[in-house]
């Protein structure tokens, strides 16, 4: 299911929180809201559910304002709500309020919590269930909804090191088979790469930039953008660079400059050599094999020109920039 | 000593033997606080979930109010609603005063301090997300309600049995609205007081008696349901 | 709000329901409130009286008990419809005020006062009424009502014939009813000014024995008034003037007159009839 914001403002009190003039979530994507925190993720996932109300402007769900039509959308929160009761009585409290029939709830029940790996934890009570379990039962209570337009917020909160590296692995296929169109908040660049098909980023209540990831990833409008992107910023005569992650390499070559080395760190796959080259702090991997400089020296290093991008003025205040972006 | 003795044997008595007043002035009771308690619950509790959830400005100046409330004396709730329905008072023309109706708007005012606070208390305790959880999940606003009502049920049991328990044993302020009436305002406690005053020992510690005796069935009973639900 | 809105209909129709159950006030027959004293309420005889006048019009009265003082303020300003009282000095100003009308002599008593058996201030042998007093002041612990009663006014007044001034003796108020003040004067074998009717009601349970007694200032004298309905709303002045009239009524004052005589063995009241200060 399709959803659009179209000259959204919303505020808690006298504090504004989202100005978006307008954004659209393409049907049957999985859009990611990248930011930092407090940049205004969670407010546009509530806007979307119909859990808050613009002050101007409409948020569209299929084509009606939200609140869409309640077996519309799924939201799982971050942190994993249940009522008390097992954790079947709370996965069956959802279906049922759907208005589904005992036995479609069964299956759905049932399916849902094989696959989100909380079938064996069905018969516990919800509210003693450890982080990691929480978090997947809170995944399988919105996927077991299988609603047009699915919200997750920060779906990979709460899970330790392995569960979360599990997750992230499994994710994908269970959105494929589970969620339509799909919106997901994550402040981590990596998540947000590795689950969603879109990006759309926010700094300060803003769209910076929204799109299929390839191009945001490709083109962020400003340097701050860039930073949170992982962008190495780097300055140039004109004013500012970015280079793409990665995009750094020892010895000269289209786009070049010399690094004043101050520590080198063997990652043992690779050699970490940072310093600074026009008072920014810069760091770039060495292939392990490669002549290592020692602190104090100058180093030369050079990224491909594909992987630049230049910022011809200092960063331009948010403000002035009317942010005007579309997904896909 | 003997007396003490005597009175429990008499009083026993009276119990056993189904004494008809007995009966009718407990009966009264009964039907006086429980009334009141339903609607100090019918009025707190949606007032209580307000406090509990909600923030806004005045929010800790009427909570702080409300503790007041609860430690209000029965008697001055008493004096407030007396003055207010006697009839020369404002609401004189309604003929209210030495009523049960009277008697049950005073005990109102004194249960819903406490149905409020023992309700804002038990909503507050919830997952912060809970309603936001059932609104999204398709619940409307009656059935989230209810969900959350049974979600803090242990806490508005404990509202109804401070309720109940504080207008049931109070005095003051059935005294001086019902006015005591025989056969018609008179309940277990103002009973009591009239039975000490009159000497009649037996009868007196028999109401205290029914009156203890009921306070505990009514909170035993609660109390069972309480710490059975599963949680 | 449609919650809001089903709330309050809620919460009406439990309102309704709850009229419904505790019986509205029907119109025809009417209620009385009657204010009186602690002291007459109890003594039990209005418990005879009431239900009498109840059955045979209809009107019910609601007896309120509390203090002359307060007996007679609440039907001063208009929230009882018949006063009885016992307390002439305190009542007159709300005649005068126009506020109490038609004044009956219903009924008389008499005060004594009780003591401890053994009477320890020997004021039983004392010649006259200030004598005994004097005496109870030198040697005894008075336990007064303290509660601006009929009673205590009437002690206060008693005090002054005496010439004592009540402050300076060890005299304790106890704020509450006849047969609290009662109950605490025995414990504390203290001595006190009683009605005879109530004294004689709880005489079983108390250890008293009356001390003095039969002296004219110790009379008690009881009326009955109407809340003048000129001057306050609500009054029920119809069937207030029948419960007057039905309390001078040969039958009624007959019944005063015998009231628990085959308990005591004497009468409690003095219809107003046969009283030493004639029917009025």
């Amino acid at each position: 299911m399709e959803a659009r914001f179209e000259g959204v403002r919303f505020a808690y009190g006298d504090h504004p929180v989202l100005d978006v003039p307008e954004l659209r979530f393409a049907e049957g994507r999985v859009t990611a809201l990248l930011g930092p925190n407090g940049s205004g993720k969670s407010p546009l996932l509530r806007l979307l559910a119909g859990l808050e109300r613009p002050a101007a402007g409409r948020v569209l769900v299929g084509g009606n304002p939200a609140p869409a039509a309640r077996d519309s959308v799924a939201y799982a929160f971050q942190e994993a709500v249940f009522l008390s009761g097992t954790l079947r009585a709370n996965l069956d409290l959802a279906l049922r309020l759907r208005g589904l029939s005992p036995s479609a709830r069964r299956s759905r029940l049932d399916e849902a919590a094989t696959a989100c790996g909380v079938a064996h934890l069905l018969d516990r009570p919800a509210n003693r269930l450890s982080g990691g379990e929480a978090q997947r039962a809170n995944l399988a209570r919105a996927l077991s909804l299988r609603a047009p337009l699915t919200l997750l917020d920060e779906p990979l909160a709460g899970f330790d090191e392995r569960g979360r590296g599990q997750m992230l692995a499994e994710l994908p296929a269970l959105l494929r088979r589970f969620a339509g169109t799909t919106v997901l908040v994550t402040h981590d660049r990596d998540e947000a790469l590795r689950l969603a098909e879109d990006l759309v980023l926010l700094r300060e209540g803003r769209l910076r930039a929204a799109g299929p990831r390839r191009e945001v990833f490709a083109a962020p409008p400003d340097p701050e953008t860039a930073a949170f992107l992982g962008y190495t910023l780097v300055p140039t005569d004109a004013g500012l660079a970015g280079v793409a992650p990665g995009g750094l390499r020892p010895g000269p070559g289209d786009f070049t400059l010399s690094l004043h080395v101050e520590q080198v760190v063997d990652l043992v796959a690779c050699v970490e050599v940072a310093g600074r080259s026009g008072g920014r702090r810069i760091a770039v991997e060495f292939p392990s094999d490669h002549p290592l400089p020692a602190p104090g020296e100058q180093v030369t290093v050079s990224a491909p020109t594909g992987m630049v991008v230049t910022f011809t003025k200092p960063a331009p205040e948010p403000v002035d920039r009317p942010s005007r972006a579309s997904v896909a | 000593m003997e007396a003490i003795w005597d009175g429990l044997v008499e009083a026993f008595r009276l119990i056993f033997r189904g004494d008809g007043e007995l009966f009718s002035i407990a009966g009264r009771s009964l039907l006086v606080s429980g009334s009141a308690t339903a609607l100090a619950m019918l009025v707190g509790v949606p007032l209580g979930y307000l406090l509990g959830r909600a923030r806004f400005p005045a929010r800790t100046l009427i909570l702080a109010a409300v503790g007041t409330g609860m430690g209000m004396p029965p008697v001055v709730a008493g004096l407030v609603i007396w003055l207010l329905l006697v009839r020369s008072g404002p609401f004189g023309g309604f003929e209210l005063i030495y009523t049960k109706q009277a008697m049950i708007i005073a005990q109102f005012l004194i249960a819903t301090p406490l149905v409020i606070a023992f309700t804002a208390a038990s909503i507050q305790a919830l997952p912060a997300r809970l309603p936001d959880l059932l609104t999204v999940l398709g619940a409307g606003r009656l059935r989230t309600l209810w969900l959350l009502a049974r979600e803090a049920r242990l806490g508005l049991l404990a509202a109804v049995m401070a309720g109940f328990g504080a207008v049931v044993s109070e005095v003051g302020a059935s005294m001086a609205v019902g006015g005591n009436l025989v056969g018609d305002t008179r309940v277990l406690t103002t009973a009591i007081v009239t039975e000490t005053s009159r000497a009649d020992t037996e009868r007196a510690i028999a109401y205290g008696l029914v009156l203890l005796a009921m306070a505990f069935a009514i909170v035993a009973v609660l109390t069972v349901v309480q710490q059975r639900s599963p949680r | 709000m449609p919650l809001a809105r089903r709330l309050l209909v809620l919460f009406a129709v439990c309102a309704l329901a709850l009229t419904a159950a505790c019986g509205g006030s029907d119109d025809e027959p009417g209620t009385i409130i009657l204010a009186t004293t602690t002291s007459t309420y109890d003594s039990g005889l209005l418990d005879e009286l009431v239900p009498r006048f109840e059955e045979r019009t209809g009107v019910t009265v609601k007896v309120i008990a509390v203090g002359t003082g307060a007996a007679l303020r609440m039907a001063g300003e208009g929230n009882a419809d018949v006063v009885l009282v016992h307390a002439p000095e305190a009542e007159a100003p709300y005649v005068a005020s126009g506020d109490l009308v038609g004044g009956r002599l219903v009924m008389t008593n008499d005060f004594v006062v009780v003591g401890p058996p053994d009477d320890p201030a020997a004021a039983a042998s004392a010649p006259d009424l200030p004598a005994a007093l004097t005496a109870i002041a030198a040697g005894g612990r008075f336990v007064s009502r303290g509660d601006d009663s009929g009673t205590h006014k009437r002690e206060l007044a008693l005090w002054a014939t005496a010439g004592i001034d009540p402050a300076g003796l060890s005299r304790e108020e106890t704020g509450q009813g006849m047969g609290a003040t009662l109950t605490i004067a025995s414990e504390r074998r203290a001595y006190t000014l009683t009605d005879r009717a109530t004294y004689l009601a709880l005489r079983d349970v108390l250890d008293l024995a009356v001390v003095v007694e039969g002296d004219a200032r110790l009379l008690n004298v009881y009326h009955a008034y109407l809340v003048n309905p000129d001057r306050h709303d609500g009054v029920a002045a119809k069937q207030a003037e029948a419960f007057v009239a039905f309390l001078l009524e040969p039958a009624t004052q007959g019944l005063i007159g015998r009231f628990r005589v085959e308990e005591f063995g004497r009468s409690l009241f003095t219809p107003a009839v046969e009283s030493p200060v004639g029917g009025g």
